[in-house]
């Protein structure tokens, strides 16, 4: 059931009470959290945030904590599985989802009693009525009813009137059944995303008059985010960007109101966010000009810069700009002030003459005090980084609480932490990616490209976490179109990194092919399917069906499952 | 068109209670009065009610509130134990045990209930932390302080019965522990327990802020061997730094107030 | 020299980095040891004094006389400081150690510590009415609830309205600042800032 009046149906039901929060391992999820627990605080709502990193884990939380709890919200997580049935809770538990996965699970979206979704539904979504999804089984009853009728009837006479009438029903049913089979499988073919949990948590945020400038850059950080790891198409970041943009218009306007202040009215510590032209070059202000280049997916596929000749142009490339190598291999902050000021403009004069039109698009900066200058693609990558840096002593669910925290300002350390972790790890995706090339590990598997990562290989660790593993695969998949041009653009690609050595267990994350704009991925399905052909041991865990976990013994088997199936 | 005023801090309890010290028995309950009294319709005719100070001895909550706040200051920032506030502390405890009642009342989501709770909490913690730093003064000088309130006799004892009990407590007790781990096995003449040879005692020459509350005439203050006693003159509302010794006297009788 | 020992005593004390060391019973035995024999040779010197014209037995006396008085005085500090420390496990973690700090005290410190808690608890329940427990509200409260993080698996807490929270490591609460304040004194939860 959708909750339209998000303040009279969610908010103002939980107050007073106890609420107990889920929250996914993401980043988008990470800045609803944060939200929503501002507004609690504010309006002393006692609350408990346990995050879960997928379906199990949701499970097991959910048993640990459910004493005496009548609300539980779940952000990004459990939209896409029918909750009742997965949990098991009592009556008078009241589930509201917030999740931007999609499709909405049927049993959800149909609940009167127990789930509730925050937000609207999207008619583009396609959602099925309710009575081709849904009917009551009246088979048995017909059959019963016809046996205890008149038994002065003839058996015979009554045996033909009943079954003419019984197979005329069994009919029905079944055409129906089929029709209700198709629907759901079209609904269900595609997974993709909705709009983003932070900015519908901002948005309750701004309807309770509560919106402050640190809940606004949490909400730009979910929708970067989103189109940072391709999850939403560029059309959509942008229309969502225009929206954000109207809020921080908004927001600055009060704080530059105030005329009976000095001349300089607000101090240069209030946090101010501005709406920017800027370059898509992964933490290039954080780092050299010439490593930002070389790492940042766009400009190295289209520069090809693992090849020599890429190289070459990269050279060339920082001439006509005008940029002395030794400059464009210091630290940007530590360039020529003069350099630095006309780098931006110089990269847009040259952007056509290099193929990289596109390296211009629109996002959000954060400045506050002299310092600290945030672009909100700097802070994704950070809290990416710090994520996933699970280590001996770092559980998951330690990096959890440390990507939280690195959204507030005194932990400023964490996030320059972050930038230094994902320095890291965008300089080992390329080397990968490199590697991959050279060495020709992109194999084709009829109708769609394998990429696998072995055990013992360089930076192996690094790949055992869904988020990095996504964005190697996507890197991968433009450079290797770069390399082949037409034949690949219409092949997936799949990607599998070793999971766990312990238990033989491997990831594995399907993308879209590049041709196809949309992000719409239809590995969730092809996955479930061929898992149940093969009998592999699969864990489809995540709370993103593209990913999932299988025994590495199982694996060749499964791949050829599925070629079978998507050819 | 009664308007609502917002409560300002600390209490806003027009109501006088009769506080008068000779009959802290014949308090009249706060629920009595027609502050916090949730039976009323709204909560907003209680802040209009016109002070009642009538009669010289009946001091305000607030007064009383004031005095322990002052009696904090000092007990914190000087280094000897002061007298016992006990009568103020045992009348704000009560004050705030009917509030916490009433307050108990209100609906769970009212705003108001949390602002008073919360100044609650603030009056809880000056009580508890006075008597902490007592608490602690005591331990550390136990026997001397024991000493000096003997000295002193029963009318004019710093300390409260409570606080009497705990130091004799708690000096048998360190008696009792040193003698059954060190001293049962040192030889004989050097078994004795001696508390006084031991124990800190607070260094009244220590510097400290004050202000004065009233014109104080004449203070002296003691010259080293070069120079000569000095006598001062204390202006009121004056800051000054000196030590505390000299002062100690004016502090008791409440004409200085340390900051 | 004489009083090395002693002096080691207090010097481990004030040097450990723990919040309560264990008792050196060894360093305390071998100080009674040095201490019995320095009376000895004093009293066999005192009952020797015929033998000795000049007066340099006196010296000795004096100095023999003068470690036992250190001696005394550096096992009383030890003794001392330890039951300050003790007394500071009292304030932090209420009346029940953690077993951790049990095995570092010895027995007659663990009689004082009961003892301590039953004076300190008479003390408090003689305040006002109905007493006041002196070790809540220790800093002065900013807000009602706090945003507090657990640091162990404590497991299920009850809290004075009933309701139980599941205090399981990294999960996150706001929870009334007054229930959760002793938790956090104990070093079981984290209060978040921001």
């Amino acid at each position: 059931m959708y909750v339209d009046n998000v303040i009279e149906g969610f908010y103002n039901a939980v107050n007073g009470s106890r609420v107990l929060l889920f929250v996914n391992y993401d980043i988008d999820a990470i800045c609803a959290a944060r939200i929503l627990q501002h507004l609690f605080r504010c309006d002393t709502i006692a609350y408990t945030l346990v995050p879960v990193s997928g379906i199990q884990d949701l499970r097991q939380a959910y048993e640990e904590n459910c004493e005496e709890v009548k609300y539980v919200v779940l952000v990004n997580c459990g939209g896409t599985i029918d909750i009742v049935e997965l949990l098991e809770p009592e009556e008078h538990v009241i589930f509201y989802l917030l999740d931007s996965h999609r499709p909405t699970d049927l049993c959800n979206v149909f609940s009167s009693s127990q789930v509730r979704i925050i937000g609207n539904s999207d008619p583009e979504e396609g959602i099925p009525e309710f009575d081709d999804v849904f009917r009551e089984d009246s088979d048995e009853e017909e059959d019963n009813s016809g046996e205890d009728s008149d038994p002065e009837e003839s058996r015979a006479a009554k045996r033909m009137r009943m079954s003419e009438e019984a197979i005329l029903k069994r009919r029905e049913n079944r055409l129906w059944a089929e029709k209700r089979d198709r629907i759901v499988f079209n609904y269900t073919q595609f997974s993709y995303y909705g709009k983003a949990s932070a900015v519908q948590m901002f948005e309750l945020a701004l309807s309770l008059s509560k919106d402050t400038t640190d809940l606004l850059w949490c909400a730009i950080i979910g929708v970067t985010e989103q189109y940072l790891l391709g999850k939403v198409e560029k059309q959509q970041y942008v229309l969502d960007s225009g929206t954000l943009q109207g809020y921080v218009s908004k927001l600055s306007h009060n704080l530059d109101e105030d005329p009976t202040e000095a001349a300089n009215s607000t101090p240069v510590t209030v946090p101010r966010i501005s709406f920017t032209k800027d370059l898509q070059l992964a933490l290039y202000r954080h780092w050299t000009v010439e490593a930002s280049l070389r790492h940042s997916m766009y400009s190295a596929c289209k520069l090809k810069l693992w090849t020599l000749k890429g190289e070459r142009r990269l050279h060339e490339l920082l001439v006509d700009m005008g940029l002395p190598l030794v400059q464009s291999r210091q630290k940007f902050s530590a360039m020529d002030m003069v350099l630095r000021q006309e780098f931006h403009s110089m990269i847009e004069k040259l952007a056509e003459k290099y193929e990289l039109d596109q390296l211009v698009f629109a996002s959000f900066i954060l400045q506050y005090g002299f310092r600290n200058k945030y672009c909100a693609s700097d802070v994704v990558y950070s809290m990416l980084a710090l994520l996933e840096s699970t280590g001996r002593e770092k559980s998951s669910k330690d990096c959890f609480l440390e990507a939280m925290d690195a959204l507030s300002r005194p932990k400023k350390n964490l996030l320059e932490d972050g930038i230094e972790k994902a320095k890291v790890m965008l300089t080992s995706i390329f080397k990968m990616v490199q590697a991959a090339l050279d060495m020709q590990m992109v194999i084709s598997g009829g109708p769609f490209l394998y990429f696998i990562i072995q055990e013992g290989a360089l930076n192996a660790r690094q790949f055992s976490h869904p988020h990095t593993l996504i964005l190697l695969a996507q890197f991968v998949l433009q450079a290797y179109v770069m390399v082949r041009k037409k034949k690949a653009t219409n092949l997936p690609l799949i990607a599998s990194a070793p999971l766990d050595a312990d238990e033989g267990t491997c990831l594995v994350v399907g993308i879209p092919p590049v041709i196809e704009d949309s992000p719409k991925n239809f590995f969730g399905k092809a996955f479930e399917q061929a898992a149940e052909k093969t009998n592999a041991r699969a864990q489809l865990d995540y709370f993103d069906s593209s990913v999932m976990k299988l025994k590495m013994e199982d694996r060749s088997k499964f791949f050829d499952a599925l070629a079978a199936l998507l050819s | 068109m009664k308007e609502f005023r917002p409560p300002n801090f600390p209490l806003t309890c027009r109501e006088s209670i009769d506080v008068n010290f000779n009959v802290l028995k014949n308090r009249r309950p706060l629920s009595q009065t027609s502050c916090y009294n949730p039976d009323l319709d709204t909560m907003e005719d209680t802040f209009d009610d016109e002070d009642f100070l009538s009669d010289q001895e009946d001091i305000s909550v607030q007064k009383v509130l004031q005095t322990l706040e002052e009696a904090w200051l000092n007990e914190k920032f000087s280094p000897e134990l002061l007298p016992s506030q006990e009568d103020y502390v045992h009348c704000m405890m009560d004050q705030i045990q009917q509030m916490e009642d009433n307050l108990n009342k209100l609906k769970k989501t009212d705003f108001r209930g949390e602002v008073h709770h919360m100044e609650l909490a603030r009056i809880r913690y000056i009580i508890t932390s006075y008597l902490r730093t007592r608490l602690d003064k005591i331990e550390l000088a136990t026997a001397h302080i024991l000493e000096q309130e003997a000295l002193r006799g029963p009318e004019n004892s710093y300390l409260s019965e409570g606080e009497l009990k705990f130091a004799k407590e708690f000096l048998a007790l360190q008696e009792s522990h040193s003698k059954q781990l060190v001293l049962r096995h040192m030889p004989s003449p050097f078994q004795e327990f001696m508390p006084t040879q031991q124990t800190l005692v607070p260094n009244l020459r220590s510097h400290v802020f004050l202000r004065a509350k009233k014109d104080v005439q004449s203070v002296v203050i003691e010259g080293d061997r070069d120079n000569r006693d000095e006598e001062v003159d204390l202006d009121e509302n004056s800051q000054h730094i000196m030590q505390y010794q000299p002062i100690a006297t004016y502090l008791k009788d409440g004409s200085l107030q340390l900051i | 020299m004489f009083c090395e020992k002693s002096l080691n005593l207090i010097k481990e004390l004030d040097r450990s980095t723990e919040a309560m060391p264990a008792f050196d019973d060894d360093g305390v035995r071998q100080v009674f040891e040095e201490m019995r024999g320095l009376y000895d040779q004093n009293v066999a010197a005192a009952n020797d004094s015929t033998a000795d014209p000049d007066g340099t037995a006196i010296a000795g006396i004096a100095i023999r006389h003068a470690a036992l008085e250190r001696n005394k005085r550096c096992l009383m500090a030890y003794v001392y400081n330890r039951i300050r420390k003790v007394r500071n496990m009292r304030w932090q973690f209420g009346s029940i150690l953690p077993p951790e700090i049990k095995a570092n005290l010895c027995e007659p410190e663990i009689q004082w510590f009961n003892s301590y808690s039953k004076t300190l608890a008479l003390y408090m329940k003689s305040i006002g009415d109905q007493g006041l427990n002196l070790a809540q509200d220790v800093k002065p409260p900013k807000s009602l609830y706090v945003e507090v993080r657990s640091l162990t698996d404590y497991g299920k807490f009850e809290m004075d309205n009933g309701e139980v929270v599941l205090l399981k490591k990294h999960s996150t609460h706001l929870m009334s600042r007054a229930q959760c304040e002793p938790l956090i004194i104990q070093g079981i939860l984290e209060q978040i800032t921001h």
